[in-house]
Parts: C-alpha cells; sequence; structure tokens
C-alpha cells in the first residue's frame, strides 16, 4: 500500500527554515515508505488569479500555466504538505497567488457542483501546513491558517494539523531550534502510518 | 497646504468591487482642492514579490528594481496611504499581498538598522484606510487579512489608530457593490472624514 506524499515549498527563499523544516517532514515520510515528491513554486511560472469568475460557468480555469497541472498533482496525492513562512504576519505572496488559483475547484464546489468529495476521502487526505516566523508572537501564525483551510477543503484534504515554529530570529535559524526538525521528521512518519492504516480498512 | 493622498488598488480584477470602493473614497476626497490624488493599481506598477533575500536589512534598500523604486518614496511623502483589495480564499488577494511583503525594506530600516522611516515631525501626521471586498457572506471573512494590513501600515509608520476600514462582504459579480445599501454612502463619508481629520492633524 503506498501512500504518496507531495510537498509544496512556497517560500521564495530556497533551503531556508520553512524549507528544511519541510525536508524534514518528507524525510520522514520516506523513511516510514511513503513515495515523496517535492515543488518549489519558486520554480513555476504561473499568475494571480484575475478574478474574472469563468470558472464559475464551467469549472475550468482559463488561464493555461504551471498553476492548474499543479493542483492536479496535489489531488492525486494522498498527502499534501504546504510550506510557507510568514512575512508581514501572512503567508507568502507567492503561496498565496497559487491558492487564489483554486478558485477553480471552488466553483467546482459550490457553483457548478461538479466536484464532490466522500467522507472517506476526506479521511484518507491529509494536508498539512508547515511554517516558520521570525517573530516570537504566538499569534503570528493565525492569519495563514484560513486560506490553508481554503486550500485543503476545496481540494479534497482533511486540514490535518500544523508544524509551525516561531522565533526564528532569536534561535538564528531552524537548525538550532531544539525540536523543530525531529518533530517534523516523526510527524513525518506517523501519518504515513495513519495514511497507509486508513486505505487498508477502507479497502484502497 | 496639499494633501497628499496615495492609492493602491490591489486587485487583479480592474474596477471591481474593490476598486469602486476605492473610487468612491477618492473622489470624495478630491473635491477638497487642496487634495492630490495618486492611484496606483497593482495589475500595471510592475511590483514584484519579496525574495526573501534580507538584503535589505544590510542595504537599507531593495536589490530589486521594479515599480517600488517609484512608490517607495510616494510612499514615504504620502499624507494618507489606502489600500484596496478583494478577499481570494479567506485572505488578501495576491498581488496586494505582494506590495505589502515587499514593506520589507522598511521593516528593516525600522528594526534592523534603526533608522527613521519619516521624519520624525511627521509622526502621527499619516492616516491609512483598507478598503476591501469579498464575495462570502460571513462576517470573519476579512479577519485574516487585516494582520497583514496593519503590518503594511505598522512598518511604514502609519499607527493602528490611524487606520480605518470599511469592509462590505456578500459582493461577489463585478460591480456587485453598487447597489450595495450602505457601501457608497460610507465610502463617500470616509473621504470626508480622513480629509477633516489629517488636517486637524498637519496643522497641529
Amino acid at each position: 500500500m503506498t501512500v504518496t506524499v507531495l510537498g509544496i515549498s512556497g517560500s521564495p527563499h530556497r533551503h531556508g527554515n520553512t524549507e528544511t523544516l519541510l525536508d524534514s517532514f518528507l524525510d520522514g515520510a520516506r523513511s516510514a515508505g511513503a513515495v515523496v515528491e517535492k515543488v518549489v513554486l519558486k520554480d513555476l511560472d504561473y499568475s494571480a488569479c484575475r478574478g474574472c469568475n469563468a470558472c464559475h460557468k464551467d469549472g475550468e480555469c482559463i488561464v493555461k500555466d504551471d498553476a492548474i497541472p499543479l493542483f492536479e498533482r496535489m489531488m492525486a496525492a494522498d498527502c499534501v504538505v504546504v510550506a510557507s513562512p510568514i512575512y508581514s504576519m501572512g503567508i507568502t505572496a507567492q503561496l498565496k497567488g497559487f491558492i487564489d488559483r483554486g478558485q477553480f475547484l471552488w466553483a467546482r464546489r459550490f457553483v457548478t457542483k461538479t466536484l464532490e468529495f466522500s467522507p472517506e476521502h476526506l479521511a484518507r487526505h491529509k494536508g498539512i501546513f508547515i511554517s516558520t516566523a521570525g517573530q516570537n508572537r504566538d499569534n503570528v501564525f493565525d492569519g495563514a491558517y484560513p486560506s490553508l483551510t481554503a486550500l485543503f477543503h476545496d481540494a479534497g484534504f482533511e486540514y490535518y494539523g500544523n508544524i509551525v515554529a516561531n522565533n526564528m530570529d532569536e534561535h538564528k535559524g531552524i537548525k538550532n531550534h531544539p525540536t523543530a526538525l525531529a518533530d517534523a521528521f516523526r510527524k513525518g512518519q506517523t501519518i504515513v502510518a495513519e495514511i497507509e492504516k486508513l486505505k487498508t480498512q477502507q479497502g484502497i | 497646504m496639499t494633501i497628499k493622498v496615495l492609492a493602491f488598488a490591489g486587485s487583479p480584477r480592474r474596477h471591481g468591487n474593490s476598486e469602486m470602493l476605492l473610487d468612491w473614497v477618492l473622489a470624495s476626497m478630491a473635491e477638497d482642492p487642496e487634495v492630490s490624488v495618486e492611484k496606483a493599481a497593482l495589475t500595471e506598477a510592475n511590483i514584484n514579490i519579496c525574495r526573501g533575500c534580507n538584503a535589505c536589512e544590510k542595504l537599507n534598500k531593495c536589490i530589486q528594481r521594479d515599480g517600488m523604486d517609484i512608490y517607495h518614496d510616494k510612499i514615504i511623502d504620502a499624507d494618507i496611504i489606502l489600500l484596496s483589495a478583494p478577499i481570494y480564499c479567506m485572505g488578501i488577494a495576491a498581488p496586494a499581498k505582494a506590495l505589502i511583503d515587499r514593506m520589507q525594506v522598511f521593516r528593516s530600516r525600522k528594526y534592523v538598522l534603526r533608522l527613521p522611516v519619516i521624519p520624525p515631525e511627521r509622526k502621527g501626521k499619516r492616516l491609512g484606510a483598507f478598503l476591501a471586498s469579498a464575495g462570502q457572506d460571513w462576517p470573519h471573512v476579512f479577519d485574516a487579512a487585516i494582520p497583514s494590513v496593519k503590518c503594511f501600515y505598522h512598518v511604514i509608520d502609519i499607527r493602528d489608530a490611524d487606520i480605518s476600514y470599511l469592509m462590505i462582504n456578500h459582493v461577489d459579480e463585478k460591480g456587485a457593490i453598487g447597489t450595495h445599501p450602505t457601501a457608497q454612502a460610507d465610502a463617500v463619508q470616509l473621504g470626508k472624514t480622513m480629509i477633516a481629520e489629517i488636517r486637524k492633524r498637519l496643522a497641529a
């Protein structure tokens, strides 16, 4: 029973704190036997959602670039792990740009009503948000969660949880954080085992 | 006395609901002969995303050469800065978030290099307003955008208490705000109130 995990890195800064934390999660998932892929949004070419609402007619996005194929890849995975640092109390413009393009999925669910996910589907598809922030405020991640909720729900994933680490400025980077990397690795292992169990139970 | 108003229209859709809201405020402000208004549509402003390189922490400027070269000085010079944007996927639309993230150069100036963003005598003499629209009818649809909006204004020395908000939910199709019972009147009033307030502040 193979579990597939797709990591999406939404940081414009390669191999920084957030991507390192994502890598640790993906390493954990790989060690538990998952087939793991990572996509770096910085390497893709996609534009912002134009707000044209054309997708409200037929559920299709009229903008042809790298965004829609990535949504398709995402929806083919059992687990999607989306990572973004916090910039200005929110997710990066790069990740927000991708999430906004998911409007066609929302349109399929609520306007054309051509997309529906069963409770079983939602249970075995897990979405996780990974983030780091320089600031030490506890609420620094709060502005990020609602957009991740929108993304996961529209693409058919249960919002399983968050792996977040704040106060990066003081720790001088994720590598000096006492627990974050090991925790992310363990969570990568745990989630693969959990999805494997669910798939077996559901006979998938 | 000239009152300088700088407005950013942050929607990828031109002349839609959030921009209509902005235009009402601007027209109301511009009725005052001492007001000079400049409006920038982010669809045409050529503002790239922040790369997270942190070079501004050392250089006191951004390494990217783009539209921000023009707006950097205008942001410092303005007495009133307006930002309009729609809510997409429960957060501020990506082009507006891109502008907000590029304020990092001011944050570095203020908190890393400990240099003034505006001359000390202009402190408390700047006002901001966030004008937003959302398709959803949930009252909490704007919540996740607000921390980033506060961050935007905070680093350019506009205090939380000096930010006004006019946020209209349940308007989705282009122009829907035109039939909203209170939006236009509230926008016109906001324009008047802000000009009266800034005139008082500038005279003090």
